[in-house]
């Protein structure tokens, strides 16, 4: 039942309750008003009765005397007091109440009027009577006793019912105390029944919410809620504990996030130290790098940032836009080869279109005249969203590595040039001795030949560290043109026609018809397919064949392949066959041995053509070097 | 046919000396370009060889100074030179060379290689 149902409920209890007592009220105002009314009666009646009583008796008293003495006063009084009598009866009727009195008193009248008319007829009869004591004995008398009698009995019936008017009335007033002092108790029982249960089912509830309230405000959320009925109270309890769960969950949502952002916040500190650190790290290192470091903003391209060594190779950037363009173009920045580089391949201007240039070789020449070498890389330097923000260039002065070159090639040249001078003597004298001179000893020649073979080894060593060194240096310059392939394979094959003539080994081409010219350096190319070629007529076991094969194949590129029957090469030394220096051991001829940098060669000159190298081979079975070239497009 | 041969080192200049007398040329040696433009005159050889890298004066230089000279102009000049390298073949040949043999060269096979280049 709901909480308002209830409280109509004691409300409409109290209405009901108020009625009845309401009614109680009228109904004993009613009884206590007819009581009243009762006793007034009686009072009234007692009155009529005492002056009846008194008239009765005093009438026959008056008609005794009158009678006995004849004297006419006390006819006249009997007269007068009569006349008082006749009024009597009807006064005395309004008041007499009990239906039984009625009739007594309608008996006595008439027994009166009757005693009235037998008296006054003999007291105008008077004269005439023989013995008026007599008379008056006997006919006046008996009837007088008699109504006295009468009389009588009626009052002491009135006085009764007067005594029992007077009990209702006592017993009347009790219980009107009764009621009038019990139902404001009642009331008040009522009253306070009625707060009870109202304390109970409202107010207990509403405390216990409330001082729930007061815990949770302090933070306490622990608190213990009435249990929650299906009444107004229960829903607001209801209410209640869910607003409670709803604070204790944004509280600890909160808490959370307090708690979270104090660590995002603290993490926050460290990285700010962090890149503070890091930032400071990164200007002491940007100060002390040899290297002339600037940072441009983009997209003016305009110096924010640059260090002493900077400052030391390009100087100061000056402030004018115009003034700035001229600077840079002052530089006069060309390519190694010479071509002009206009200012907007500059490197730095690169990087600020999103290039990353790294290493690129530069000659500049500022306003001084001086001509330095330099290596320029750089960088865009990008926000998060990826926008370029500005760029980062780095001028290395490579004077000094360009000078380095520049002996290391000299160096290289002057020992080559004087290595040959030398070996052009022992060469030539040992050629001469062994065509002129008779030698009867086999031993004698075959030391000789020793000698030469080995001179050839040298000069083609030194003509190897030449080219390794040129191409290193990047001074090899290649001289690439439309080649027929037929015809790059024939000269190979003829350039290698000494060492297969001296062996049993048969050399067989393989070209088909109709192959695509290559974009090829003839001697370089030749050069290549030449040092794969002898180290196959080498490694070939006797009697047996070696292949070189053309194909059209990969698309765009021509792949040659020179196929030995040889021991083949083990799988893990495939790998580095290509670097410098690196040899298979245990040759079959010492005749033509290799000089350890004849792959490296082939390799460098077969890409610097676009090409590229590989091997396949199989440990006793044999190998297949083969590189491809670029054809003509 | 009379060759001038124009070598600063002694031992090249005998091995390349013999080499060519091997071969039945006529030999006149010289130890520099100058010796070679001194001689030239007298000499009137049918080719000239030069080595590149001389003292006082190298090939490169007696090369121009033989091909700047009308009198000596049409005399043909071959490179007996270490640079074997692209450039300086075609430096040479630049200059008016006819050709040029690399060192070391081969003493059996030299004078046939002369006479290859100059055609004969």
């Amino acid at each position: 039942m709901s909480l308002r149902g209830r409280i109509f409920a004691v409300i409409g209890i109290m209405v009901v309750a108020a009625f009845i007592q309401a009614g109680a009220v009228v109904l004993f105002e009613k009884a206590r008003n007819e009581s009243e009314q009762a006793m007034m009666h009686a009072e009234q009646r007692f009155d009529y009765q005492t002056r009846m009583n008194r008239v009765v008796v005093e009438l026959e008293s008056l008609q005794l005397s009158y009678l006995l003495t004849g004297v006419p006063a006390f006819r006249a009084d009997f007269d007068l007091r009569w006349s008082e009598y006749s009024s009597l009866p009807t006064l005395l009727g309004q008041y007499v109440d009990d239906e039984r009195d009625r009739l007594a008193l309608a008996e006595l009248d008439r027994r009166l009027q009757e005693w009235h008319a037998l008296v006054s007829d003999l007291m105008d009869r008077r004269k005439q009577l023989p013995d008026v004591s007599k008379v008056v004995q006997d006919q006046t008398g008996p009837p007088m006793r008699q109504i006295q009698n009468e009389f009588d009995k009626y009052q002491r019936h009135d006085f009764a019912l007067l005594h029992e008017e007077i009990s209702r009335a006592s017993h009347l007033n009790f219980w009107n105390s009764i009621v009038t002092l019990a139902l404001p108790a009642v009331d008040i029982v009522m009253l306070l029944v009625l707060v009870t249960v109202l304390a109970r089912i409202l107010l207990d509830p509403l405390a216990a919410i409330a001082e729930s309230a007061r815990q949770i405000s302090g933070g306490n959320f622990d608190v213990r809620l009435p249990p929650a009925k299906r009444d107004e109270i229960g829903a607001l309890v209801k209410a209640f504990r869910d607003m409670s769960t709803a604070v204790q969950r944004r509280q600890r949502d909160l808490t959370d996030a307090l708690s979270r952002e104090r660590e995002i916040s603290q993490m926050y500190a460290a990285l700010r130290t962090n890149a503070e650190q890091e930032s400071a790290r990164l200007q002491a290192t940007i100060a002390t790098v040899p290297a002339a470091l600037v940072i441009l903003e983009a997209p003016s391209g305009r110096v924010v940032l640059q260090n002493a060594a900077a400052d030391m190779l390009i100087g100061r950037e000056p402030d004018a836009e115009a003034d700035r363009q001229l600077y840079w173009e002052s530089f006069h920045a060309s390519y190694r080869d010479g071509r002009h580089c206009p200012i907007d391949e500059w490197g730095p201007r690169r990087a600020l279109r999103g290039e990353v240039v790294v290493g690129q070789e530069m000659i500049v020449k500022p306003q001084d005249g001086k001509t330095i070498p330099i290596l320029v890389s750089a960088a865009p330097l990008r926000n998060d969203q990826g926008a370029i923000t500005g760029a980062v260039a780095a001028f290395q002065d490579i004077t000094n590595l360009y000078e380095v070159d520049r002996l290391k090639s000299e160096f290289v040249s002057i020992v080559s040039h004087e290595l040959r001078t030398p070996l052009t003597s022992i060469k030539g004298s040992l050629q001469l001795l062994l065509a002129e001179v008779p030698l009867p000893d086999p031993d004698h020649r075959i030391l000789m030949d020793v000698a030469l073979t080995n001179t050839d080894r040298l000069v083609r060593i030194i003509n190897d560290i030449l080219d390794i060194s040129k191409i290193e240096a990047g001074k090899l310059e290649l001289n690439r043109r439309p080649y027929d392939v037929q015809e790059l394979v024939n000269l190979s094959i003829q350039s290698v026609g000494q060492i297969a003539k001296g062996s049993s080994v048969t050399l067989t081409p393989i070209v088909p018809a109709d192959m695509p010219k290559v974009n090829a350096d003839p001697d370089r190319t030749i050069q290549a397919i030449v040092n794969l070629l002898s180290n196959a007529l080498k490694y070939a076991p006797a009697r047996s064949d070696v292949t070189i094969e053309a194909r059209p194949e990969p698309p765009g590129q021509v792949t040659f392949s020179i196929t030995d029957k040889g021991r083949g090469i083990p799988p893990d030394k495939l790998g580095q066959l290509f670097q410098k220096f690196q040899q298979i051991d245990g040759a079959d001829t010492r005749k033509f041995r290799g000089t350890g940098l004849g792959l490296a060669i082939t390799k460098a000159l077969v890409e610097m053509q676009g090409g590229t190298v590989g091997v396949t081979s199989q440990v006793g079975k044999g190998s297949t070097f083969s590189l491809t070239i670029p054809v003509v497009k | 046919m009379k060759l001038l041969l124009a070598e600063d080192e002694p031992d090249v200049q005998l091995i390349a000396r013999l080499s060519l007398k091997r071969a039945g040329f006529q030999v006149v040696t010289v130890n520099n370009g100058l010796e070679v433009l001194e001689r030239v005159g007298e000499e009137a050889p049918d080719a000239i060889l030069l080595d590149w890298m001389m003292p006082d004066m190298d090939g490169f230089e007696t090369c121009m100074r033989l091909k700047a000279d009308p009198a000596t102009k049409d005399i043909p000049v071959i490179f007996l030179t270490a640079k074997v390298q692209e450039s300086e073949v075609a430096k040479a040949l630049a200059l008016g060379a006819i050709g040029c043999i690399g060192k070391p060269f081969d003493a059996l096979t030299l004078g046939q290689q002369v006479l290859t280049i100059l055609g004969k």
